[in-house]
């Protein structure tokens, strides 16, 4: 399927080496990564290096799941960061919206606090957050992480919408509601299919956010079914022993999900902007 | 159109009802938002600000100080060089993430073949846990067992094991890469959906008024990208310089304080000094200079008005 | 005769109420990081389920924390009310821990006589104000590891005092497969700034005649400033500038020096004996080249050697204080320690396990010397913040950012601020 309207221009024969350049500086770490995760205990520390495994096996990747309750860990951060997206994405899409557009009080005083809210370094805000879910009995649970999550996410998702939502004209809200459109109806049926893209990005970045967070869901669960995926892998990091080849598979299992969300998202992506590219 | 209606009153406060209306639905669309963040970000955030003010240790000891913790971390020549400390670690980062993420977008907004096999492989860096990418870049910067030493010496560059995290200059530059590695991807996609929503005909008109390639992303790709890079430098460099993972996992903020960024100088205070209020008045400081920097570049950099 | 049918009655219907409460589903919670260790956790989930095999309606729930984060979390559980019925407390931390009111009376719960069975070394350490804050469970015995094979095959002896050490260091660094390349090293050091790192300093400073902090009275002084302090700086400095240290001194942390002794890199280090088995799981190949020597201390001084202790304290709120103290015992008994020791290589407390004749093993010989050397950790609530002042400077002396002089200096000038800002 051609999508030249996607595109910008011709490609610049430069490109190439410059993208082959970048790619080569992304895939080494994540080329050694995956040569540790294959290696054997006794080859981890050897001099001169190991680059590949000599006797490659999936004994780390089995050990994982066996000695740790990793299937736990990964069940709570899907359930966890899906849920935590998935409101995050609602309210934040709403209140861009409701930003973009309208004038009320106190409009101003909250475009400026989702800036202000972002600058507060995370590392003073876990005692009041302790101390809220405690009082909540949201503690070592995964409603209290979502909660968490989603308050972390909320102010940059908003911030998002609200610059996706700028850049759609007002004409369109105006068309419609010539048309005899209420603003919610105005809302669902006009703007918010031409939001999707922005939607799709703040998603992704909701998405990543709360699966890669590693400081709170550390000090506000307790119990290993509530553990996410980040602190399982913590753990990995002993005193006393670095099992480099546990770790590196951990952080395998990890990326997955999110590549697979990512691709199935990023086809979305070109479609509706091929689309967006049609209409216009 | 006026001179003929009767001089009215200034309706200076009072809307019509279809404005307060409208207003009452503006409100509705944000007060789902609106609350999460008064419950979840208003609290924490003032709680913060009032513990700053106590000795405690949050459990049985509250003695009210005032601002002298304020006033003692000002006055430390080791707070105020881990300010500047990270400072400059939030610029180069923030600064190398733009760079990188902006030329990789423009490059990936072209009709380049296997456009999308390149733009899923230099996605991936974003998709690691920080505590991941952390890891498997001081394994690579081992002294004896990393990969770095190893092709050094293969292709001849060195001849002994560097100890590259041991040494201050090169232990920053490391958290600076590490970092840098890390973050791009997320300003790369922005800049490719900002590339993406600015109508070609734009291109057009300044091709057509004998503008190259590097013309029309001076005049056409740049000013279509700042409002969207615009607000990503304020929350790209804020996140930064809060930023604590990367740094504590691969120096802990050393060697000695090479690295010493200021959330980990808090967290240290903290959770190994356990003084909190202490702590909380570093954080708070950290807060204004947030805000102070966000002013500022507004009053630089403005963006367009709604 | 009705009085004692009725008593009779009664006794029997509180014997049946008792006998339901004691089938009552109970949960009992353990803070421990020993739980998320490789060898250690696999043994130490092996006590709890016997246990609970013996306690059918009791439920041990472990919450695990890498052991860098334990202090941390022990005090965010405390601040939240939600502390667990047992936790692991040290010598480092129970100053804290007392401070924050979160220990019960162990004497009480455990019983005075308990207490009784435990070594004299260990048990001195758990006190504060005349006060047991926790029943001791280990010891790693902080000494001179060596590889007893490197030191035959060269002819030396391990080393008495420092200038011994640095020539032994030297001479022990060596290119095993001559390829102009150094393969092993001498001494592994040790130079992370944190409490491994810095606790491993402080045997090193002591060892030369100075303290980092001592008791004067109701104050404390620090020994950073004299003459002695500096020397030990310079020792660090000096073994590193020797070459005999392995490179990246500064980001060699416990389980990085682990890993060179185990492959071969390094033929010394400070530590306890739980490294044996660390490096054993590393490289099996090392059974019976590793032992245990005192450490080398500067003429007329007795080596100080820290245990490494951790016990387990009963939390002070908790509603399960008997069968918390049933676990603790269990946990403690002459079976279970020995079995542990056997697992882990740490040392046991309670004197009836130390009896046994399997704890005696060659390569724990030189450990068992050391523990004779225990001291007391310094109670002071702030002793944690000590590791980074010692860090800052032995870092810096190391880079060469600093004279030994300087970072004696500035040792002293910050623990002095730490004495005068908690008084």
């Amino acid at each position: 399927m051609s999508k030249p309207s996607a595109a910008i221009g011709g490609a610049h024969p430069l490109f190439y080496p410059l993208l082959l350049v970048a790619c080569a500086i992304v895939l080494l770490p994540v080329f050694w990564m995956l040569s540790t995760a294959l290696k054997d205990e006794t080859e981890l520390f050897r001099d001169p290096l190991l680059l590949w495994p000599e006797k490659p096996t999936l004994a780390a990747f089995r050990s994982v799941f066996e000695d740790y309750p990793f299937a736990a860990y990964i069940r709570n951060s899907l359930v966890v960061v899906v849920c935590a997206t998935a409101i995050s994405l609602t309210f934040s899409t709403l209140a861009g919206y409701g930003l973009s557009r309208f004038r009320f009080g106190g409009r101003g005083a909250f475009l400026a606090f989702l800036l202000l809210s972002q600058m507060f370094p995370s590392v003073m805000l876990i005692i009041p957050y302790f101390k809220i879910l405690k009082s909540a009995g949201l503690l070592d649970s995964r409603l209290g992480l979502i909660v968490t999550y989603v308050s972390f996410t909320i102010p940059f998702c908003t911030w998002m919408m609200y610059g996706y939502f700028r850049s759609i004209p007002v004409e369109l809200d105006e068309a419609a509601a010539i048309d005899g459109c209420g603003s919610v109806r105005t809302f669902f049926t006009v703007i918010l299919p031409l939001a999707l893209p922005g939607m799709v990005a703040t998603a992704v970045y909701a998405f990543i956010t709360g699966w890669n967070e590693y400081l709170f869901a550390l000090i506000l669960t307790n119990s290993e079914e509530q553990k996410t995926l980040p602190v399982g892998i913590g753990q990995l990091i002993g005193q006393y022993r670095i099992e480099w080849n546990e770790l590196m598979a951990a952080s395998i299992y990890s990326t997955i999900p999110l590549m697979v969300f990512f691709l199935f998202l990023q086809r979305y992506l070109i479609s509706s902007l091929t689309a967006g590219a049609v209409k216009s | 159109m006026s001179d003929a209606s009767p001089p009215l009153p200034p309706p200076a406060r009072k809307r019509s009802p279809a404005a307060a209306a409208r207003s009452r639905t503006g409100f509705a669309f944000v007060s789902p938002a609106m609350l999460v963040m008064a419950l979840l970000v208003v609290y924490p955030l003032a709680y913060g600000i009032y513990i700053s003010l106590f000795r405690t240790n949050l459990l049985n000891r509250w003695d009210f100080v005032g601002l002298t913790f304020f006033v003692q971390s000002l006055s430390d020549p080791g707070f105020l060089r881990s300010l500047f400390i990270t400072a400059l670690y939030a610029i180069l980062v923030v600064g190398g993430h733009l760079i990188v993420g902006v030329a990789l977008a423009v490059v990936l907004a072209t009709q380049i073949r296997m456009r999308l096999l390149f733009r899923a492989i230099l996605i991936l860096p974003w998709l690691f846990p920080e505590v991941v990418v952390a890891l498997i870049f001081r394994w690579i910067f081992d002294p004896i067992f990393g990969l770095l030493n190893h092709l050094l010496r293969s292709v001849g560059l060195i001849s002994t094991q560097v100890a590259w995290l041991d040494d201050p200059t090169w232990a920053f530059v490391a958290v600076v890469g590490a970092a840098i590695w890390k973050g791009y991807p997320l300003v790369m996609l922005l800049a490719l959906a900002g590339l993406q929503s600015i109508p070609r005909d734009r291109y057009e008109a300044a091709a057509l008024d004998g503008a190259g390639r590097f013309g029309q992303f001076r005049y056409v790709s740049l000013p279509g990208l700042a409002p969207i890079l615009g607000v990503a430098v304020i929350l790209e460099f804020v996140w930064w310089f809060k930023h604590f993972t990367i740094v504590w996992l691969m120096t802990k903020g050393g060697p000695v304080d090479a690295t010493n960024v200021v959330s980990i100088d808090i967290y240290r205070t903290a959770f190994q000094s356990f003084d909190f209020g202490r702590a909380s008045a570093m954080a708070v400081i950290v807060l204004f200079i947030c805000i102070a920097f966000a002013i500022a570049y507004r009053r630089m950099v403005p963006d367009e008005q709604a | 005769m009705k009085l004692s049918i009725l008593s009779t009655v009664l006794l029997g219907l509180g014997l049946t109420v008792a006998g339901h409460a004691a089938d009552e589903p109970v949960t009992l919670t353990v803070l421990s990081s020993t739980i998320v260790e490789g060898p250690e956790g696999k043994a130490e989930q092996g006590y709890a389920d016997a246990f609970m095999e013996q306690h059918p309606n009791v439920t041990i729930e472990f919450i695990g924390v890498p052991a860098n984060e334990l202090y941390a979390k022990t005090n965010a559980l405390a601040i939240s009310g939600e502390m667990p019925d047992v936790f692991l407390n040290s010598p480092e931390f129970m100053a804290q821990a007392d401070d924050l009111g979160i220990v019960a009376d162990m004497q009480e719960v455990l019983g005075a006589d308990y207490f009784d069975g435990f070594a004299k070394g260990p048990l001195a350490q758990s006190v504060v104000d005349g006060e047991y804050q926790f029943a001791p469970w280990f010891t790693i015995p902080n000494t001179l590891l060596y590889r007893r094979d490197v030191f035959e095959q060269a002819g030396v002896e391990p080393p008495t005092d420092w200038s011994e050490f640095r020539k032994v260091a030297r001479e022990l660094t060596v290119d095993t497969d001559g390829d102009g390349q150094t393969d092993r090293w001498g001494f592994a050091l040790v130079g992370t700034n944190n409490g491994s790192g810095a606790g491993r300093f402080f045997l090193v400073l002591r060892a030369h005649g100075a303290e980092e902090l001592a008791a004067d009275g109701d104050a404390w002084t620090t020994g950073f400033g004299t003459p002695e302090a500096q020397a030990a700086f310079q020792l660090y400095a000096d073994v590193v500038a020797d070459g005999s240290v392995p490179p990246g001194p500064l980001q060699t942390g416990y389980g990085e020096a682990v890993s060179l002794i185990a492959s071969d890199k390094a033929a010394m280090m400070i530590t306890g004996p739980h490294t044996i088995g660390a490096v054993l799981d590393q490289n099996p190949d090392m059974a019976g080249k590793l032992a245990g020597a005192l450490l080398p201390t500067v003429e007329g001084v007795e080596p100080d050697i820290n245990l490494g202790m951790f016990g387990w304290a009963i939390a002070a709120d908790s509603d399960q204080k008997e069968l918390a103290a049933e676990y603790v015992r269990f946990v403690l008994e002459r079976d279970n320690q020995v079995a542990w020791n056997l697992a882990t290589g740490r040392l046991p407390t309670r004197l009836d396990a130390l009896q046994d004749p399997q704890i005696a093993r060659p390569e724990l010989a030189g450990f068992i010397e050391a523990a004779e050397y225990g001291y007391q950790v310094p109670t002071a609530r702030f002793y944690p913040d000590l590791f980074s002042v010692a860090g800052d400077n032995y870092q810096a002396v190391i880079i060469g950012r600093k004279s030994a002089a300087e970072a004696a200096e500035d040792a002293a000038a910050q623990t002095g601020r730490l004495i005068d800002n908690n008084r």
